[in-house]
């Protein structure tokens, strides 16, 4: 080979490596500082909007309890509220698509009248609870279960009391304990006589604040076959105070209905019943933190006991701007709220369409 | 090559460089861009949020009243987002630090540290106004 055609095919290799990483630099670092001012503005205006949610009740204010009243304008905001960021318990179970009266996306999206945006919503309790069934064993004439349970945040442990309920047929029992190092083992005792499967509700709140608090809870079986998993029989909806418990089966007949907090419980009153609705009345305890609700019933010959909880939350509703192509440019906010006495944590997605 | 064809290879050059110069810029701005916004701000306001919040019923006042200044870190560790280092120090009108331990979840590095100052007056029959800072930083 001619050393010319040697000294040619270094010099575009050359070429080709510089114009490579001319490239890879612009992109890196020129472009973003080009973006900036653009990119600052555009994460100003997406904040303002993202703080428009929270701070505004909308139109008509009452829209989270009037189910039958049109949505004209959306904010999660509180009517007649004295704090900031402090949100309508029955707005943000209209987020969540389990809740019979539940927004959906294009409901919200109209109403926001901002149709260069796109957003979604997540609300959270502040930590997370959860609980496992480690094991069972018979001890005459009972079983007892042994639970693991665990209150952290991210891994990291949060001290928490905890106010636990049992429920299986007619029974009805709770129990209080303490975590102090987010982990603890904890054995409940159920009578062989009585029927499952049975459902294990736990309460939690901060050891230190009781505006912090979260929840889990775990069917399991007890004399009984493998639970069904929820929403299966009913559809439960909580809305202003009052649950709405929608039959999805023709065989269902419902027995008791209890509303569960961390401080009281209670059986729910009927107020209504037709074949395949049923509505009861919500107390309004002097602990307005979250509060569980249960109803029991038989499918058939199965017992069952299906819950929700209110506020709906964890809820989260939105765009699905994680698989959009057509979006550029999301941020997100993120936001601590409170939903009467308890604190929880807000995030917001914000995006726009491509330029 | 002819010597009169020079002229013509070296207008195809200029022609070859620009086209290789705009296409480096018309792909490069496709290249998919992290977005590396500062969220400084947003931690000063949502440290300001967690302040506010805490003491709407007075539990700010009640942490520093009692000296609990594990209980002020614990809840300071819960209600701020995941990935947040802080440390807080609270001051008395003359500007003295009161709080005997570190109220910390880890040390800042070099990460941008902002700060949230607030003032908290305690809701106990005898008047107590305090200066609480807290520094925040996103964790490494």
């Amino acid at each position: 080979m001619p050393a010319v055609s040697v000294d040619t095919f270094f010099a575009c290799s050359l070429m080709v490596m510089l114009v490579l990483s001319a490239m890879a630099i612009t992109t890196k670092l020129v472009f973003p500082s080009m973006n900036a001012t653009s990119n600052r503005n555009l994460a100003e205006r997406y904040k303002e909007t993202s703080k428009y949610l929270l701070l505004n009740t909308g139109k008509p204010s009452n829209w989270g309890q009037n189910s039958q009243t049109a949505l004209e304008t959306f904010g999660l905001a509180k009517p007649n509220t004295d704090s900031e960021y402090d949100l309508d318990r029955d707005k943000v179970s209209r987020l969540n698509t389990e809740n019979a009266y539940g927004l959906s996306y294009p409901d919200m999206f109209t109403s926001l009248e901002i149709p260069d945006l796109s957003f979604r919503i997540k609300i959270e309790p502040l930590f997370e609870v959860s609980t496992k069934l480690a094991g069972a064993f018979l001890s005459g004439d009972d079983t007892v279960y042994e639970f693991e349970i665990s209150t952290d945040k991210q891994g990291a442990p949060v001290s928490a009391q905890l106010k636990i309920y049992v429920v299986a047929g007619e029974y009805l029992n709770s129990m209080s304990v303490l975590v102090t190092n987010g982990r603890i083992s904890q054995n409940i005792t159920l009578s062989n006589s009585v029927g499952g499967p049975a459902l294990l509700i736990v309460l939690a709140r901060s050891l230190y604040n009781d505006k912090i608090v979260s929840f889990d809870a775990l069917a399991f079986a007890h004399n009984s076959s493998q639970p069904i998993s929820r929403r299966t029989l009913l559809k439960l909806s909580p809305l202003d105070y009052s649950l709405n418990v929608s039959l999805l089966d023709s065989t269902i007949v419902l027995t008791d209905a209890h509303a569960l907090t961390f401080s009281y419980n209670s059986t729910l009153l009927l107020t209504s019943n037709t074949t395949m609705s049923t509505t009861y009345a919500i107390p309004r305890f002097l602990d307005d933190s979250m509060t569980v609700l249960v109803v029991t019933g038989w499918n058939s010959t199965t017992f069952f006991a299906e819950w929700t909880i209110y506020p709906q939350v964890p809820v989260e509703n939105g765009a699905d701007l994680a698989n959009s192509s057509t979006l550029s440019s999301i941020f997100s906010f993120t936001y601590l709220v409170t939903i009467d006495s308890s604190i929880y944590e807000c995030t917001i997605w914000v995006g726009g369409p491509k330029e | 090559m002819r010597r009169e064809n020079a002229g013509q290879i070296r207008i195809l050059e200029a022609f070859f460089s620009a086209l290789v110069i705009f296409s480096a810029f018309a792909v490069s701005s496709n290249i998919p861009v992290s977005q590396n916004v500062s969220r400084s701000s947003d931690l000063a306001s949502i440290g300001m949020q967690a302040l506010i919040k805490l003491d709407f019923d007075g539990s700010l006042g009640r942490y520093i009243d009692d000296g609990n200044w594990t209980g002020l870190r614990e809840v300071l560790g819960v209600v701020l987002p995941e990935g947040t280092s802080f440390n807080l120090t609270v001051y008395n009108e003359q500007m003295v630090q009161l709080n005997s331990a570190v109220i910390s979840n880890s040390e800042f590095g070099s990460q941008t540290v902002t700060c949230a100052e607030y003032i908290c007056v305690s809701q106990r029959s005898a008047f107590h106004s305090y200066i609480v800072r807290l520094y925040l930083a996103m964790a490494a």
